[in-house]
């Protein structure tokens, strides 16, 4: 009768291992594929979106809670580099673009716990009312732990490994497209060796 | 069913039923972490938050170029009236529902004067001779949220000065 008992038990606990393991999985795992991707950066269109189903409003709500509707605003995400690395505070990296077909835009570095790096370089998030763009309309932010001589600078401080880069496009104009060209892109400038 | 077979298909039927609860569950439980952290339990008032930095950890993936007003909502007393006063750059009003859903969403290209709006619950009938925006909450509580374009710290504080005219309260 007590191993009837034990073995009931050892089912029901079973099933909620495999059912919570499963959706952790699928939250974690499944957010690159209910994603469009445009080069290295991913775009979930579906944010915030009252047409999104349970798997992506799920994964809305875990990575990016509060976010507006594509209406509103896009956000891409870039988490790895060309050679498809996740992004270190051990590597320098360039992210360079041009003018983008919106209202506002911005780029911000996030440690991999969603939230901004810890450290008091006040150099989160670079933006079109702030970057310095050349003559030419293309800008250039350098990614680093330290600023060196950079004028658009997003500090990697203390964002270890496995950090990400959030680009918001506010009020996206109607021939905005988004695409590989259209899009900032990131290149590794070095690493330290024990990286 | 013999054996081992009638536990395996328990396992997988409290594995799928937990699957589910997870899934549908976690917008729900992550916004009313949400409601709790934005409002410290109060409801129907704005809460300036400060500027956003290394140390701001209330939701996740905070822009560092905004200044954000949080109202969280509750349409049990009633609607609940919203005025927005309107900022030099762009600003927008978004409504969530308790399952995360973005349901409304207004900015100042709409609205270059500030808004008015009226939250009501799904189905109810606005009032006579109503001016305000109605808007119907699929949820009876909800968050309501102001982005105001401040990537600087003096223009964070002008926008917090700004917030100040900003009204979130119960209709009646």
């Amino acid at each position: 009768m007590l191993r009837r008992v034990l073995a009931w038990i050892v089912a029901i606990v079973a099933g909620l291992v495999l059912g919570g393991a499963s959706a952790w999985a699928a939250l974690t795992l499944g957010v690159s594929s209910f994603s469009s991707h445009y080069g290295a950066w991913s775009l979930n269109r579906a944010a915030g979106s009252t047409a999104a189903g349970p798997y992506t409003r799920a994964i809305i709500a875990r990575y990016g809670l509060l976010a507006l509707s594509s209406r509103e605003a896009l956000y891409f995400n870039l988490d790895h580099d060309e050679h498809g690395q996740p992004l270190s505070e051990s590597c320098i990296y360039d992210l360079t673009g041009n003018a983008i077909a919106t209202r506002w835009w911005s780029v911000t570095l996030y440690a991999n716990d969603s939230y901004l790096a810890r450290n008091d370089d006040h150099a989160a998030s670079v933006d079109a009312t702030r970057i310095n763009a050349g003559d030419d309309g293309i800008w250039r932010a350098r990614i680093s732990s330290v600023q060196g001589d950079s004028v658009n600078w997003l500090s990697s401080r203390n964002a270890r490994r496995g950090f990400s880069l959030t680009l918001r496009v506010y009020n996206p104009q109607r021939d905005f497209a988004p695409s590989e060209d259209s899009l900032p892109k990131l290149a590794t400038v070095s690493c330290a060796s024990s990286s | 069913m013999n054996g081992w077979g009638k536990y395996v298909v328990l396992a997988l039927i409290v594995a799928v039923a937990t699957h589910i609860v997870v899934i549908f569950g976690t917008p729900t439980v992550l916004m009313n972490v949400a409601l709790q952290r934005l409002g410290g339990g109060h409801y129907n008032a704005w809460h300036l938050g400060e500027r956003v930095t290394q140390a701001s950890r209330t939701i996740v993936r905070p822009a560092p170029d905004f200044a954000y007003s949080a109202c969280p909502y509750d349409l049990s007393n009633g609607p609940v009236r919203i005025h927005v006063t309107p900022w030099t750059d762009y600003w927008s009003l978004s409504l969530y529902a308790n399952n995360s859903d973005n349901f409304f969403v207004l900015d100042d290209r709409e609205a270059q004067n500030g808004v008015e709006v009226l939250v009501m619950s799904a189905g109810a009938a606005p009032p006579d001779h109503e001016t305000a925006t109605i808007v119907h909450s699929p949820s009876q509580r909800g968050i309501a949220l102001i982005r105001r374009l401040a990537p600087t710290p003096d223009t964070y504080a002008a926008a917090a000065q700004v917030s100040h005219a900003d009204v979130c309260s119960g209709a009646h």
